[in-house]
């Protein structure tokens, strides 16, 4: 029976412990952590997609509250510039009281296919000691898009070479033939 | 050259009026000829609607995957268009004379009696017919990727009048560069590195066009200046004379090397061009 409680006391120990690196991994030291609404997210190339993320302050008011968006490949394939996806990628939140939180929007262009990997990090103006933190990972895959004809392009784009290149030609077979 | 003999009336001295033929309008005729039947213009026009046909395609689907906007897209062609437009009428004109000469065919021009201004203006405008050409071939693009957004006469209209003005200043500047070239592939490297001289400026980071010293250069130089004014017209939608400042440099290039080209051809043009390699 005494057994029995001790391994349960243990692993209530170990689960709070757990619990506690995770909160610690989530948040600063002055209490603020970050969430996002969605953990994934598929779309197509060139399509816009958004998602929302809290930022929650659990401490002290804390003043000079930065979140920055950053977008990753995931499989390193893709060469990818943040500021193709978002032109709008700091936001300052100023401060957050205590206790409060600020939801934000994010509004991304897929200018890649693939997988990618975006994230949202918060920062404190003038925090040099402070680590950021980052919201939890928003798992993107954008699937490729077929675009042979764009805006029905395709017959401009052939039938105006093919005619002025037949007419040459022609003139060119009559010439030589005269 | 004709002669007509007017009707005399009694006691009028017998007179004979003769008529001199606008010798400029018959080398217009014979380069015109040359350029088209030879079929040398065709081929550039041929190329030329080749590579406007990749640009399209790429801005079409561009603007399918929502990476560029319409307008963009139409002002991008049409940039393209008349680049490469004006770029052809100044290959055209830094052969006029260069070429002319290398072949051997100056020396019959010249010993004719034709005025060498005359000359010089007949084949500045036949080497406009290639920009005309051009735009003629840009139209259909221009049309299929701006319709649906009311663009596509405004986008026309403007580049007519630039690619016009632009033309009109290299075409002048090319028949100035083949009088003083000593041969024609000096005439047409020159030619070359100018235009590109000229287009530099547009490769610029739009940083750099805030100071007053960038804004300065784009608007000097008349052919960032065109294709700025094409951008605000055609993307920004702006009207014509709110920006009619921007068309400053390009309208006085035009008038000025044009009138400049016959009147150096004029004085200058010889056997042997001004400057060798």
């Amino acid at each position: 029976m005494m057994r029995g409680r001790a391994v349960t006391a243990l692993i209530a120990l170990g689960a709070v412990l757990a619990l506690a690196a995770a909160v610690h991994a989530a948040s600063s030291p002055a209490g603020i952590s970050a969430t996002v609404d969605r953990a994934r997210i598929s779309t197509d190339l060139g399509s816009t997609f958004a998602f929302r993320s809290t930022i929650v302050n659990h401490g002290p008011a804390a003043d000079g509250v930065i979140a920055h968006l950053n977008i990753v490949s995931l499989n390193g394939d893709v060469y990818v510039d943040p500021e193709d996806w978002s032109t709008h990628r700091t936001r300052y939140l100023g401060s957050v009281r205590a206790g409060g939180a600020q939801t934000i929007t994010w509004r991304l262009k897929a200018v890649s296919s693939g997988s990618f990997g975006v994230y949202v990090a918060v920062l404190r103006r003038g925090g040099a000691d402070r680590p950021p933190i980052t919201a939890p990972l928003v798992a993107v895959h954008v699937a490729g898009r077929t675009t042979l004809n764009a805006g029905g392009i395709l017959s401009v784009a052939l039938v105006v070479p093919a005619c002025i290149g037949l007419f040459t030609l022609g003139l060119r077979l009559r010439r030589r033939r005269a | 050259m004709s002669l007509a003999h007017a009707p005399l009336e009694r006691g009028e001295t017998p007179l004979v009026r003769v008529e001199r033929p606008n010798i400029w309008a018959v080398v217009f005729e014979r380069e015109l000829r040359d350029l088209w039947t030879g079929g040398r213009a065709l081929v550039m026009c041929f190329a030329f609607s080749l590579l406007l046909s990749v640009i399209a395609y790429l801005v079409a689907t561009n603007t399918d995957l929502n990476f560029l906007e319409q307008r963009e897209s139409v002002s991008l062609t049409l940039q393209v268009a008349i680049a490469v437009g004006a770029l052809l009428a100044l290959l055209v004109a830094g052969d006029a004379i260069s070429g002319e000469r290398e072949r051997g065919t100056l020396e019959t021009m010249l010993l004719t009696p034709a005025p060498r201004r005359q000359i010089a203006a007949g084949k500045l405008l036949a080497a406009l017919s290639l920009w005309l050409a051009a735009f003629v071939v840009t139209v259909p693009y221009v049309w299929r990727l701006g319709h649906g957004v009311g663009i596509v006469a405004e986008a026309l209209a403007v580049g007519l009048v630039v690619g016009t003005l632009l033309a009109i200043f290299l075409a002048s500047l090319g028949i100035v560069i083949s009088v003083f070239s000593g041969s024609n592939r000096f005439s047409l490297s020159l030619s070359l590195f100018v235009l590109l001289a000229l287009f530099a400026p547009s490769q610029l980071p739009s940083s750099a066009e805030q100071g007053w010293a960038g804004n300065l250069l784009i608007r000097f130089n008349p052919v960032t200046a065109g294709e700025h004014f094409v951008g605000r017209i055609v993307v920004n939608g702006h009207s014509w004379s709110e920006d009619a400042s921007w068309l400053v440099s390009p309208v006085l290039a035009a008038v000025i090397f044009a009138v400049l080209a016959p009147v150096v051809a004029g004085r200058y043009m010889s056997l042997r061009g001004g400057v060798s390699e």
